[in-house]
């Protein structure tokens, strides 16, 4: 048996080690994955005004603010019984599917592509490994001036967010009662100019060297495949009354299921917590034990019906059925590319029915007490915020991110995290360049930024164990 | 790739006459011959990589593949660079020892300090992980100069809110008397762009730039955002999302220092005031207050 680790896997957000055994055969035997940042997220959120959530909680990451925004606004109206008005709805909408389009091509050329080409041969791009790359110089070429193009795409995406956000990252203006931007036909405009031609890209550009990876690396259809269980929170409001556009769901060996909330629980025998495992998030507590034996990660594992389930792209558009053919690195990249075509076009649909200098946003105050759930979905999987108030403060807050769903560790049952699993069994010709099990992990697009708030405070005793000794 | 000193050049006298700055050739010329391509060292501790999103955004005084391509030399930066894992550690590893003295060391996000130490970790050197705590103190009296880019790394921000039970530390606290320039804090959650991508290039050209009494760089941070704000003389209104000034409901803008009015961000599509909501204060110090904003009383 020998032993791979990468520590630090880079090209995600964050900070994420990836350690590995390989048997006789070199196949990996084992795998763990972890997250090696705590933040202790919702300690802070605390006794602050349940507004407040909207735009702290964005700080979690800065590569997928806007559906932190989204899930804590939604579940603070949720408790004062309120639903935004379409505009509201509409300008949610176009602010986090900017958001999704500049996450989706950074995911594509600027964090993946580098594990299956050699980028401009000067820093940071160079010192990659060499193994396995199946491109020509010309077509390598090609993908290397794709990168830089995307470049300028992924920037253009934030600036189109920001016509309605004010800024991103970190949007300005997403709060409980909606979005406050009053849109001038002149911002339409503009949002329209930079939406068409993000589009063209996705439509030429990326379809193109999405279908070229696939062709050249068409074995990674059989590669990482996981457990093939996929869940989503769903996500994009298509009017008032609950209509989504990627609905929510499950599915377990193809066949889609119902989603229901009540089935998720966390489990942390294997996370640096000694806060008791297995709760539901809406009552989960989190009692951080750095050093904790047998534990090697800060994510704890996130489980519906007690399985593990792998969130992303490829759940929302298994569940809505536009793209069903398997589960594995290069279906995640395909799905992600579905996903985008299909969310740009109906993004144009979106902007044509927003009113210009109508009001999305309705003042509705702070909730003086209650509890409820926020769910949506960020680029990179099911994002839920779990948030109670008393005395018009937050009381309790729980967050389980996209990246908890997949770079779990193994659970109190000893099933592995849905990362761990899809990496478990792939072979690996060179062990010096594991780039095969780099090409596993980034297709997850993990981002251990958002991945380690799965901590949750209960009540004020939580000042007292933050603070305890760590390590040995 | 290797950068065209002549290029490097001509956009550095654009950047510097753009700027009003006075303009040292022999300087210019010392610093392209002793370093055509000046490296640049970016460690991520506890953030949440917004600043480094920020800064890919850029626009002003160029764009990021301009500045990677041809500007600075990004020795070691987890969000972008090919290497991974133990050759990704030897990068950072390497260039310290080449550069020593030489680099520019920029830190995002705030350093878990004290019994913390561990709550996070960059990567493993040797078999032997290496807290971002250690790091900054390895790597920090190495560098020519310290750049703190945003709010978390300046002052500790979000990531240092209380109760702060993580220990997060700002770069200056961590590091002080321990560099050969003064840390220069680029406030901003996120950092601005042009305010980060501006300052590498002024350290890079002129040295550390005239700072605030908070390290900020003064020509970014000594004017209120009220004093400036287009919506100064405008109706004072009672709640978000109505076009007017927001000061009655406790915009930050009169006690924050900050370029947004004039800066903006996104390609100048957009700031926080312009999309109907008050200014947070996130390049204050002590951003983020309880609660972030509210209504000052009796005022």
């Amino acid at each position: 048996m020998s032993t791979i680790k990468l520590d630090p896997v880079t090209r995600l957000e964050g900070h994420l080690k990836v350690e590995v055994t390989l048997d006789a055969n070199n196949a990996v035997a084992s795998a763990t994955v972890a997250g090696m940042l705590f933040r202790d997220f919702e300690n802070m959120l605390l006794n602050r005004p349940p507004r407040d959530a909207a735009f702290l909680t964005q700080r979690i990451c800065g590569v997928c603010p806007v559906p932190q925004a989204v899930a804590s606004s939604k579940a603070v109206e949720k408790i004062k019984g309120f639903k935004p008005n379409l505009q509201g709805l509409l300008l949610r909408n176009l602010i986090q599917g900017a958001n999704f389009l500049d996450s989706g091509i950074t995911h594509f050329y600027h964090l993946s592509l580098l594990d299956y080409i050699q980028g401009p041969q000067m820093s940071p791009w160079t010192g990659g490994y060499t193994q396995d790359l199946r491109f020509n110089a010309a077509d390598t070429q090609t993908l290397t001036d794709h990168y830089i193009s995307a470049l300028q795409i992924r920037r253009k995406a934030n600036e189109m967010a920001a016509i309605f956000s004010g800024k991103l990252p970190h949007a300005a203006n997403i709060i409980p009662g909606g979005v406050t931007a009053l849109p001038s036909s002149t911002e339409i405009t503009n949002f329209r100019n930079y939406l068409n031609e993000i589009q063209s890209f996705i439509s030429n550009t990326y379809q193109s060297d999405v279908n070229m990876l696939a062709s050249a690396y068409s074995d990674y259809y059989n590669v990482g495949t996981g457990y093939g269980n996929l869940i989503t929170f769903g996500v994009f409001d298509t009017n008032t009354s609950g209509g989504l556009l990627f609905p929510a769901g499950t599915v377990i060996g193809g066949t889609v299921g119902a989603f229901n909330e009540a089935n998720i629980k966390e489990y942390n025998k294997y996370s640096y917590y000694s806060s008791p495992s297995g709760q539901a998030p809406a009552s989960g507590t989190t009692t951080a034990s750095y050093g904790k034996s047998g534990a090697y990660t800060w994510l704890k594992s996130p489980r519906y019906n007690n399985t593990p389930f792998e969130a992303g792209p490829l759940a929302r558009v298994w569940v809505s059925g536009d793209y069903r053919r398997g589960v594995s690195v290069m279906d995640r990249h395909m799905a992600r590319y579905v996903e985008m075509s299909k969310l740009v076009s109906n993004m144009q649909t979106w902007l044509n029915q927003l009113t210009a200098g109508a009001s999305g946003f309705t003042n509705i105050g702070a909730p003086v007490s209650g509890s409820a759930s926020g769910l949506t979905e960020a680029p990179r999987g099911a994002i839920g915020h779990w948030v109670s108030v008393s005395s018009s403060k937050i009381s309790r807050y729980q967050i389980i991110t996209p990246t908890c769903w997949n770079a779990s560790p193994m659970d109190d049952a000893g099933n592995p995290g849905p990362v761990e699993k899809a990496l478990i069994g792939t072979p690996v010709a060179n062990p010096a360049q594991p780039v095969e099990l780099l090409r596993i992990v980034h297709s997850f697009d993990p981002c251990t930024g958002c991945s380690v708030h799965v901590m949750s405070p209960e009540g004020v005793e939580m000042s007292k164990f933050v603070v305890q000794p760590l390590g040995k | 790739m290797k950068i065209n000193r002549r290029d490097f050049l001509k956009w550095s006298v654009a950047a510097v006459a753009a700027l009003k700055l006075e303009m040292d050739m022999d300087k210019l010329n010392t610093v392209m011959a002793a370093e055509s391509d000046p490296p640049v060292i970016w460690l991520l501790g506890s953030g949440c990589s917004g600043c480094s999103i920020s800064t890919l955004n850029v626009t002003n005084p160029t764009t990021i593949e301009d500045v990677l391509q041809n500007k600075i030399s990004m020795k070691y930066d987890s969000t972008l660079m090919a290497a991974s894992g133990e050759s990704a550690m030897q990068a950072l590893e390497n260039a310290v020892n080449q550069y020593n003295g030489q680099f520019i060391l920029v830190i995002e996000g705030a350093i878990p300090g004290g019994s913390s130490k561990n709550y996070c970790i960059i990567g493993e050197q040797n078999g032997v992980p290496l807290t971002m705590y250690d790091a900054v103190l390895k790597y920090g009296p190495k560098a020519k100069y310290v750049v703190a880019a945003g709010t978390c790394a300046s002052f500790g921000g979000v990531a240092a809110a209380a109760p702060n039970s993580t220990g997060c530390v700002s770069v200056k606290s961590l590091l002080s008397g321990k560099t050969a320039n003064p840390v220069v804090n680029l406030a901003g959650c996120p950092v601005n762009a042009t305010v980060m991508v501006q300052t590498l290039l002024d350290l890079i050209l002129t040295g550390v730039p005239s700072l605030d009494s908070y390290s900020r760089p003064r020509k970014y941070f000594s004017t209120d955002v009220h004093s400036v704000c287009p919506r100064r003389e405008t109706e004072e209104v009672s709640q978000p999302g109505i076009y007017g000034c927001y000061e009655e409901i406790g915009c930050k803008g009169p006690d924050n220092q900050s370029p947004c009015p004039s800066l903006k961000w996104n390609n100048k599509q957009g700031w926080c005031i312009q999309s109907n909501y008050p200014c947070i204060g996130c390049t204050s110090p002590a951003f983020p207050l309880n609660p972030v904003i509210s209504v000052s009383s009796d005022d």
